[in-house]
């Protein structure tokens, strides 16, 4: 009877020696594992993203929440007119940076994604770029 | 028959059969790239490679050999699959593989095949090609990067096209895919070529970048243009049609299509539609909501029923049987008035009052089919190929891989004179019926008549005035080209006889038509396989709305004499369902008169037209991407238009308008168009016991029955007027109708109104190609570009009546031949 209870004691008399789980957040910053699943960055090479609008990321998605509209540009190249990525329906699973042919998506290790409307969780290609 | 095994399957196949027949017909599918049903054997890419018992030590190529009896084919070991391999490492070697961007991804047959094959790595290494990618072209991007040479692109311009706009050319490593001196593409723009890529170096301009073919909800339907009834899979995304997909086993054509079928289409996104009604308030045509204007076009109906007369109605061949039907119900039904045309009968009158004269029924006694299965074709003026393309890409397999002799009887030279063979007699303008009837007296004459042909004795009384010699005169063609052609007719097993109609043809009227059918009945060339008298409607429901009768049956006013009428005042409420008389209607002066004078224009349209411009209220419908129901074509074919996109902004279907009238006016009111289909068949007698599900994908040959009579048909060559240049009107290939001015292809290739003239008159005239002319009659005058070209004759003018601006209908007049004054 007296020894379970003695057992618990002993495991929370113990952790008064060991340093503490928590993490004065946000004054003290996690360590991010590097296969951490972030927000999303499109890659930039040559002053452009590097995404050919290919639609592999929208087809293999399955929250559905990229949307990729197709251009073609001065030297009649196929660009992203149009990157947008839902965060709100994103499932952050990484099939679209697995997908992706040209290596022009990665996921980077912002976490910190909360935001005051809706709108403001439609990241745009603007949004999604990486910034140098 | 042939007994054969494959895979250890038994199969029966035809002694022509190939290999590769037999085993699709077992269900066994074997990889190919380079070879297509249309198309003839070709055996370029090796994919196709089996291994025959009787044949060990090698592999044979299945798509090139033909079957024998016992024959033991394996289609897939070990050797086998390393070959193919082999072949799809070679491709890869010099293919960029770039389907990220590549638009023919996911429909890519290089692509599937090497994924089926696993082709991971490559043994070879070598440089890719560095062709220069032709992004000139607006219709047709040409990378011959991608190109894997399997000559498709270049045989089905030849064999089925008959234009032959590529080649390969250069040898060896060099060797590639080319136009005539490696310059631009100029051709007629079809996209047979881009269809049957089975890579990505031949794709659609209009539709690159648009949307991955994965992406695409696809439907099949029938195209909305001219009368062949072609059907074709509409690419679908975000309620958008993006594209037409090829599906090599639709309809007769196997999924030919012609430049408008497959790059029009865009008309049905345009931001042209109409996307709410207008009514015009204070001079100005101003939006507003359904329920006010169907209220006041209720209001104004209501008024015009106490006295029918002063009612007309006009409708466009564009709209569904179950549409036309209804238009029917609601104008000569519900409101009473027999002033009902469609497209002008004078347009369609050849069906209306020329084959029901001679047949005793409205609809050609013959089938799209009947062209291969002949041995003569009497093709009535080479625009037959302009006005029905594919029905043209049947002409020319029947001439080339049936040995069908072609006969053509034209005012000018085309391309269909061009096949082999091919023998074009060019008559004078408008002398069309004078060489039919001294084509029926040398027939006569020379007792090759049938003499149980009824009504024989009164034709010979008619012909008795007829002269060889005369006609000869008159028509411009020798008198001994006129009895060898009448001969070779009469003698031929099997003869047809093509005659397109269409506003761009006020010649090819009733008596032209009775005039073709005299020459069928005369030698009893109708009622059997390969024979009879085509009349191949203008628009794709021509048909349709022949069977269904829009046309004035008793003492009712048709096309014509409506526009008069409006401008007596005798018709004071006008309502126009789709058409679009101001520009397709003769003397554009005299119906922009006529619809300003009308009180009461009430316009059902697409795109704010020439005519919906001129009306007090605009009804926004929609196109046959936006509804269902069925379409009746040129070979009396009835198939199933299938609905695709949601409707464009608050347009509604015709058959949603013409509904709530008719319930408003004291009508029945349908529920769903298909309840009108089953009205159809109850009281059509040819769509008798038909519903729309028993359509299916295929559609149904509607039956006739021809009671055939000669009906004497009398003919006056037009006098020429000295120093006029003759004008005739008609079709441009690459537009249909004044529709196809809202797609995309046609007005990149074809964009403004033109006059062809001949080079002896561009030179008398001192003109030349590009030149801005003006064409002047005593109807009116026109400015439109000069087009110098060698297949008219001297003395004639040809124009295209599709075109808004500088529309030719400013200076026609009804007439197969305006005399017209050309000058700078």
């Amino acid at each position: 009877m007296i020894m379970p209870l003695l057992k618990g004691l002993q495991i929370t008399f113990s952790h008064m020696f060991k340093k503490p789980v928590t993490l004065q957040y946000p004054t003290e910053r996690p360590a991010i594992k590097p296969n951490f699943r972030g927000l999303h960055v499109l890659n930039v090479s040559h002053d452009r993203a590097k995404c050919v609008a290919c639609y592999l990321c929208p087809t293999v998605c399955p929250a559905k929440c990229i949307t990729v509209e197709a251009g073609e540009d001065a030297k009649h190249d196929k660009f992203a007119a149009k990157y947008e990525i839902d965060m709100l329906r994103c499932i952050f699973c990484g099939y679209c940076v697995e997908a992706c042919p040209v290596d022009a998506i990665r996921m980077s290790e912002t976490f910190e994604l909360a935001n005051y409307t809706r709108a403001d969780f439609t990241f745009t290609k603007e949004r999604l770029l990486e910034k140098k | 028959m042939v007994n054969l095994t494959v895979d250890n399957k038994q199969v029966t196949v035809p002694k022509d059969a190939t290999i590769y027949d037999a085993a699709k017909s077992a269900g066994i599918k074997i990889p190919i790239l380079c070879h297509d049903k249309k198309l003839h054997p070709f055996g370029g890419c090796r994919m196709c490679l089996v291994e025959v018992e009787q044949m060990k030590g090698r592999l044979i190529p299945a798509c090139t050999t033909p079957v024998t009896e016992g024959m033991i084919v394996r289609t897939s070991n070990d050797e086998i699959v390393k070959a193919r391999k082999l072949v799809l490492e070679l491709l890869l070697l010099k293919h960029p593989i770039d389907c990220p961007v590549c638009d023919a991804a996911g429909d890519c047959d290089l692509q599937n095949l090497t994924y089926e094959y696993k082709v991971n790595c490559n043994q070879f290494v070598d440089e890719k090609f560095n062709h220069e990618i032709d992004y000139v072209n607006p219709i047709i991007e040409r990378d011959m990067n991608r190109c894997i040479l399997c000559g498709k692109c270049a045989r089905i311009c030849d064999e089925i096209v008959s234009y032959g706009a590529y080649s390969v050319i250069n040898r060896g490593l060099e060797a590639k895919i080319g136009t005539e001196f490696d310059g631009p593409l100029n051709c007629e723009f079809c996209g047979s070529c881009v269809s049957v890529c089975p890579v990505g170096a031949l794709i659609s301009r209009p539709f690159k970048f648009q949307a991955r073919w994965w992406a695409l909800s696809k439907t099949k339907t029938v195209c909305s243009y001219c009368g062949t009834g072609c059907q074709l899979t509409l690419g679908c995304k975000d309620n958008k049609v993006l594209t037409t997909v090829y599906d090599e086993d639709q309809g007769f054509h196997n999924g030919q299509l012609c430049h408008r079928g497959r790059f029009a289409y865009q008309f049905v996104n345009s931001d042209k539609r109409l996307t709410t009604p207008l009514i015009r308030k204070n001079g100005k045509l101003v939006e507003s909501s359904w329920d006010e204007a169907l209220a006041l076009v209720t209001e104004r109906l209501t008024q015009a029923k106490a006295a029918p007369a002063s009612l007309a109605a006009l409708s466009t061949a564009h709209l569904t049987n179950e549409e036309l039907f209804l238009f029917e119900k609601l104008f000569r039904g519900t409101l009473g008035t027999d002033n009902i045309d469609h497209s002008a009968g004078f347009a369609h009158a050849a069906l209306t009052e020329g084959l029901k004269a001679s047949f005793g029924t409205v609809a050609s006694p013959s089938e799209i089919l009947d062209i291969q299965k002949s041995n003569l074709l009497l093709v009535i003026k080479t625009d037959a190929y302009e006005t029905h393309p594919v029905i043209g890409f049947e002409i020319n397999l029947g001439v080339k891989r049936k040995g069908v002799d072609l006969r053509i009887v034209s005012d000018k030279r085309g391309k269909l004179g061009k096949l082999p063979g091919a023998q074009t007699t060019v008559h004078t303008p408008g002398s069309e019926l004078l060489l039919l009837n001294a084509l029926a007296k040398v027939i006569i004459d020379a007792g090759l008549a049938d003499a149980a042909a009824p009504g024989l004795s009164e034709l010979k009384a008619a012909l008795a005035e007829v002269s060889l010699e005369k006609a000869a005169a008159a028509t411009g063609v020798s008198a001994d080209e006129i009895a060898k052609l009448a001969k070779d007719y009469a003698a031929a097993e099997k003869a047809l006889i093509l005659l397109p109609i269409g506003l761009g043809y006020p010649g090819h009227n009733a008596a032209l038509a009775e005039a073709c059918a005299n020459l069928a009945i005369l030698t009893g060339k109708y009622g059997k396989e390969g024979t009879g008298l085509l009349v191949m409607g203008e628009k794709n429901n021509s048909q349709g709305a022949a069977d269904l009768g829009i046309h004035p049956k008793a003492s009712g006013l048709n096309g014509s004499a409506i526009i008069d009428a409006c401008i007596s005042g005798q018709v004071k409420t006008l309502f126009v369902a789709g058409e679009n008389p101001v520009v397709s209607y003769p003397n554009r002066a005299k119906v922009e008169k006529a619809l300003e004078a009308v009180d009461f224009l009430v316009v059902a349209d697409l795109f704010l037209t020439e005519t919906a411009q001129l009306a007090d209220v605009v009804l926004p419908a929609v196109s046959f991407a936006e509804k269902s129901g069925t379409f009746t074509s040129v070979g009396r074919k009835l198939q199933q238009v299938k609905q695709a996109v949601k409707p464009v902004g608050l347009a509604k279907s015709d058959f949603e308008i013409l509904n709530t009238l008719n319930a408003a006016l004291g009508g029945q009111k349908y529920l769903n168009q298909s309840e009108l289909f089953a009205e159809i068949a109850a009281n059509v007698p040819a769509y008798a016991g038909l519903s729309q599900a028993a359509l299916g994908d295929e559609g149904k040959l509607l039956p006739v029955a021809p009671s055939a009579k000669l009906v004497p048909v009398a003919a006056q060559a037009a006098a020429p007027v000295a120093g006029k240049l003759a004008l005739v009107t008609g079709s441009a290939l690459y537009h249909s109708g004044t529709m196809s001015r809202f797609g995309e292809g046609p007005m990149l290739v074809c964009p403004n109104a033109y006059a062809e003239l001949s080079a002896a008159d561009a030179k008398v005239l001192k003109i030349e190609d590009g030149d801005a002319i003006t064409v002047k009659s005593d109807t009116g005058s026109v400015s439109v570009t000069a087009k110098v070209g060698y297949r008219l004759p001297q003395g004639v003018v040809f124009a295209p009546y599709h075109f808004g601006e500088g529309s030719i209908n400013a200076v026609t007049d009804g007439k197969a031949v305006t005399w017209v004054t050309v000058g700078k």
